[in-house]
């Protein structure tokens, strides 16, 4: 566990035990990117749109309350989710298709009403297909967005920053990752600043 | 993200559809609507024969086609109005303007109140005038009605308290009335709003305040005009969907129109500050959800239907699902439904111009075949047992009010080649609402200039 600038009173004790002991840790800590603090929701627009056209890909925005048009400012494409929702969908009225034509027509043939018991009887197919198609869009929009969005997870390197505590009150971030091919820790910092972050701090990961 | 569009964009008396642009589209509809009203007048009221009444039928088709668009103008406007929209200020007047063709539209329904032209489309007012004595807008008691035919008569007389035609006769006066009245009021505000060098938001909030009376007026007019023009053909049949359906229709295809016409202006230069893709997005998402909305209502009616079989519901679908009328109407779950729905669904398809107006004109086209086929399958049959002139209907048949036609079978299609004049119908009320249409769009600036959120649409994001 590492912050930077700040030790926390757990990581305090921690070391003094390690002295202590003579033991120093080998692990390496790894470099998670730098996370930058901005004034207002006006200052991450205009530093979104800087990180942004310096090229980065691996970063991200951090904010209490969604902010009109920053997914343009970041340069964010359309997701791809909408064609897993697709598929999904199909998926789910092809099931519904062949569940209820092949249990009430080609096994079991059920005659309700003298109704037909042939590809005419599909009406009475509809609101399974309907209901069908509509769960497995739903649930792949659920399941998708988890998926994507790497959803649940137990803790974010984020979390190792003091600071970032206030992103859910009246903080702005900017992070940029480490794993981004044009990190550097001398260039983006320097990119970070220009674009308007205060507080620059290079954010380590947890071991392992 | 588009520049930011600030008000020293907006021209401060708006924009205001030229004459070199519309005087050769409104010469032409005008020449066509008064050929066409010709040969329509003279069908309907001076030919004395199977022309006569099939083109009643023709007629009927082409006014509810073009009703439907502009009762979906109402619609809008009154739904923009009503949730105080902010995203469709620049096309609020586009919708106002096709609104306004609603009570114009009163014209066109002049013949079908004509007792001459109802004879042959509206077999429960034969029965009335038969049962009133030949009085044109008597009011027989039940009994009367009763007493008319062995297989109706009791229907007749339980739909007398409201199928009567006098009630039928102040209905109609009160739907074009009011709601005429309504959307004329709102466009009058609106437009009253454009030349106000202090506009404010009192005319915004006093519209929205007479919208939620007048919401509850279109849902009443839109659905008790179709009940009385189109449903009434057929007397015996009866549907709590119908003024649903209907109504689908015209939200869909109403906003089709409005997409093109907003395609037309922009081609033309007009409305290019206020309006952007995003304008596009939306109004293609609002008519994607209502063609999912068509299917929705007009298969809750047919499930219904089919499931329960009670002879007097199944009447509409026996014509229309059986025989020749069945491709048409399986055709249109499938052109009305799975094509448009499936076409509409990525963002792209509604955004780009080149994309949405072959979408808005398909959606036209199967609409024409929605209306056609609530209408037309009708004739055949309905005229077997009306016509006094080309069907057989002497001795025992007709005193059983059993309909027969030549060869002692009812007829599913009059004899003659009725389809043009379905053609000529719908081209002349067609051309009748687009003069109209365009005479509304140059009367005022194509956008409320000053209205106060008129950039809050402009600079519209998804």
């Amino acid at each position: 566990m590492s912050v930077s600038s700040v030790e926390k009173p757990s990581e305090a004790r921690e070391n003094k035990f390690n002295e202590k002991i003579h033991i120093v840790s080998k692990k390496v800590k790894r470099v998670y990117g730098y996370l930058a603090e901005f004034e207002s929701a006006s200052h991450i627009y205009k530093g979104a749109e800087k990180v942004r056209d310096a090229g980065y890909k691996k970063w991200d925005c951090y904010s209490s309350f969604p902010i009109h048009g920053l997914d343009t400012a970041m340069g964010l494409r359309r997701s791809i989710l909408p064609y897993f929702v697709f598929f999904g969908g199909v998926t789910g009225l092809i099931t519904a298709i062949t569940l209820a034509y092949t249990t009430q027509v080609i096994i079991y043939p059920t005659i309700v009403q003298a109704k037909p018991a042939n590809i005419n009887t599909i009406a009475a197919f509809f609101p399974i297909m309907f209901e069908l198609t509509i769960l497995l869009s739903g649930f792949t929009v659920l399941f998708g967005l988890l998926g994507l969005m790497q959803l649940p997870r137990f803790n974010h390197p984020l979390f190792n920053s003091r600071q970032f505590n206030r992103v859910t009150d009246d903080g702005f971030f900017i992070a940029i990752e480490a794993r981004d091919p044009n990190f550097s820790t001398a260039t983006t910092m320097e990119l970070l600043e220009a674009a308007g972050g205060k507080n620059i701090e290079l954010v380590e990961d947890e071991e392992d | 993200m588009a520049s930011h569009v600030t008000s020293a964009d907006i021209p401060a008396n708006g924009e205001h559809l030229q004459g070199k642009h519309v005087s050769f589209i409104q010469l032409v509809s005008l020449v066509v609507f008064l050929a066409g009203a010709a040969v329509s007048a003279y069908w309907l009221f001076f030919d004395d024969g199977v022309w006569h009444e099939s083109y009643t039928y023709s007629w009927l088709f082409g006014f509810i086609f073009f009703l439907t668009l502009t009762l979906g103008g109402c619609f809008w406007t009154l739904l923009h109005t009503l949730t105080n929209s902010g995203w469709g200020v620049a096309v609020r007047r586009l919708m106002e303007n096709l609104g306004l063709v609603f009570p114009a539209m009163f014209l066109m329904a002049l013949p079908l109140l004509c007792p001459d032209v109802q004879e042959h489309l509206f077999e429960w007012m034969n029965k009335h005038r038969e049962a009133a004595g030949g009085s044109l807008f008597g009011n027989p008691d039940k009994y009367q009605l009763g007493n008319t035919d062995p297989v109706g008569g009791w229907l007749l007389a339980a739909k007398q308290f409201y199928m009567n035609i006098p009630f039928f006769y102040i209905r109609i006066l009160a739907f074009f009335g009011l709601l005429g009245g309504a959307i004329f009021y709102l466009r009058r505000l609106s437009i009253a709003q454009d030349t106000d060098d202090n506009a404010d938001c009192r005319r915004l909030i006093w519209s929205r305040k007479c919208s939620t009376v007048m919401m509850p007026i279109f849902a009443v007019s839109a659905t008790f005009l179709a009940f009385d023009f189109i449903m009434a053909l057929d007397f015996k049949w009866f549907s709590t969907m119908w003024g649903v359906c209907f109504f689908a229709g015209c939200a869909i295809n109403s906003m089709a129109v409005l997409i093109l016409t907003l395609t037309w202006l922009r081609s033309k230069g007009y409305l290019l500050v206020v309006t952007s893709e995003e304008h596009y997005h939306i109004m293609g998402k609002l008519m994607h959800a209502f063609v999912i909305f068509w299917a929705y209502v007009c298969f809750s009616q047919f499930m219904l239907i089919w499931y329960a079989a009670i002879p007097e519901e199944t009447s509409y679908f026996i014509l229309r699902n059986t025989g020749p009328w069945n491709l048409p109407s399986i055709a249109l779950v499938i052109c009305h439904f799975a094509i448009p729905f499936v076409a509409l669904l990525p963002h792209y398809v509604k955004k780009k111009t080149a994309l949405i107006v072959p979408v808005c004109l398909y959606l036209l086209t199967v609409h024409i075949l929605d209306i056609y086929l609530m209408i037309i399958p009708e004739r055949g049959p309905s005229l077997t047992a009306m016509s006094k002139y080309g069907h057989d209907l002497s001795g025992d048949a007709a005193k059983h009010g059993v309909t027969q036609g030549v060869n002692g079978d009812i007829d599913l299609f009059v004899s003659h080649s009725a389809w043009i004049g379905d053609v000529i119908a719908f081209v002349t009320v067609g051309a009748f609402f687009i003069f109209v249409f365009t005479f509304l769009l140059k009367r005022s600036s194509l956008f409320p200039n000053r209205d106060p959120r008129i950039l809050e649409s402009a600079n519209l994001h998804g």
